[in-house]
């Protein structure tokens, strides 16, 4: 469908960062505002809400109780073990840091049931990201209101995936995972492109 | 690969994908630090990394971030840590495989939190697996060490 929206004009090649797994984004063809009717950028944002209502994101997008979760699509509301506690600082600073077992580094997941390591410092998303309990409406909402989710534009929340990308951060762990973990459904380039498809409709939100 | 442990500068021969856990074992022949299960799900590893409290078995020997402290480097022999003083006075130790890596974690607790509860113990020492059960007795030496910092 994608293809058939944006016929791939390409005045040069234009790729962001590329992925642990090496493939490079390709951001030829994102569509320009204005240029998406409301039923395709709605069936984008429901692809969205499937990446971000799933368990691999869901786990650390928790409430004000600070606890990250060990969720699996099988049991989505299971605690994270060892009594963990984020607490406000999202990170664990008042306790014992996330970064006691998840490491800061960009070397691929192979060790199955280790604790996961990405490009970006382990935490939980601000508490104003909760989606954990929320309705897809209510994430969309929150999603496109800059006053909840960091500040961001449309422009800002494609450019948070490519900057995502270039850290190999959260996001684009969340579709390669690594040993023994579900991924995000999709993949970061569909995810982009949804973001993209969405952002330039106006961001749309269902009731 | 240079790596900084218990204040000296070593060279390792070995692909800098190798867990520190197994850096320090097996290539430094440091063997406070102990293995347990290799996933973060046991604490026996657990080491200091410029004064902060890690797995090292989740510690790729290239991402190595800072100085590394292991039990052995935590103290001199003739002045114990508080912790290690505390630990001797309460007999923590049963079989003593996991209690290097609960020594480690509670001087960080300790760090960051000087006056911890009850509950700020046991959450923070959570993910510190004793098979043995020396629980009660982490509880308390962690108590004594904190008054014993306190009163220093
Ligand atoms: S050996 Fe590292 S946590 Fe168990
Ligand atoms: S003293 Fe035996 S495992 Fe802790």
């Amino acid at each position: 469908m994608y293809k058939t929206l944006f016929p791939l004009v390409l005045i040069g090649t234009a790729f962001a960062a590329t992925a642990e797994t090496g493939q490079p984004l390709d951001i030829s063809a994102l569509p320009e505002p204005g240029s998406i009717d409301a039923s395709d950028a709605l069936a984008a944002w429901d692809r969205i809400h499937d990446v971000a209502s799933h368990p691999r994101c869901l786990n650390c997008h928790v409430g004000e109780d600070g606890i990250p979760l060990w969720g699996t699509v099988a049991q989505p509301d299971r605690p994270h073990g060892m009594a963990i506690v984020a607490g406000d600082s999202r990170i664990g600073a008042a306790g014992w840091s996330c970064r006691t077992c998840h490491q800061t580094s960009t070397r691929p997941n192979r060790v199955e049931h280790a604790a996961p390591h990405t490009g970006m410092d382990w935490q939980l998303a601000p508490v104003d990201f909760q989606w954990v309990g929320r309705t897809s409406a209510e994430i969309c909402q929150q999603m496109r209101d800059p006053d909840r989710n960091g500040g961001r534009d449309a422009a800002g929340l494609v450019e948070h995936i490519l900057h995502d990308a270039e850290l190999i951060g959260f996001i684009t762990w969340s579709f390669d995972p690594g040993a023994g973990r579900a991924p995000a459904p999709g993949s970061l380039q569909s995810h982009l492109e949804d973001m993209a498809i969405w952002t330039a409709a106006g961001m749309p939100c269902p009731q | 690969m240079d790596i900084t442990v218990n204040g000296t500068l070593h060279s390792l021969d070995l692909p800098d994908d190798t867990p520190l856990l197994w850096a320090l074992r097996d290539g430094l022949g440091i063997t406070g630090v102990k293995y347990g299960c290799g996933i973060a799900q046991c604490g026996a590893c657990t080491v200091h990394i410029d004064g902060q409290a890690v797995r090292s078995c989740q510690v790729a020997l290239g991402d190595t971030w800072g100085d590394v402290t292991t039990i052995e480097g935590l103290s001199a022999p003739d002045a114990l840590h508080p912790v290690q003083q505390a630990w001797i006075a309460h007999q923590v130790a049963q079989c003593g495989y996991c209690q290097s890596g609960q020594i480690m974690q509670a001087v960080d607790l300790l760090s960051l939190n000087p006056t911890p509860t009850d509950e700020d113990i046991d959450q923070v020492m959570s993910g510190n697996l004793c098979r043995c059960a020396t629980y009660p007795r982490i509880r308390a030496a962690i108590h004594t060490a904190a008054s014993m910092m306190r009163e220093a």
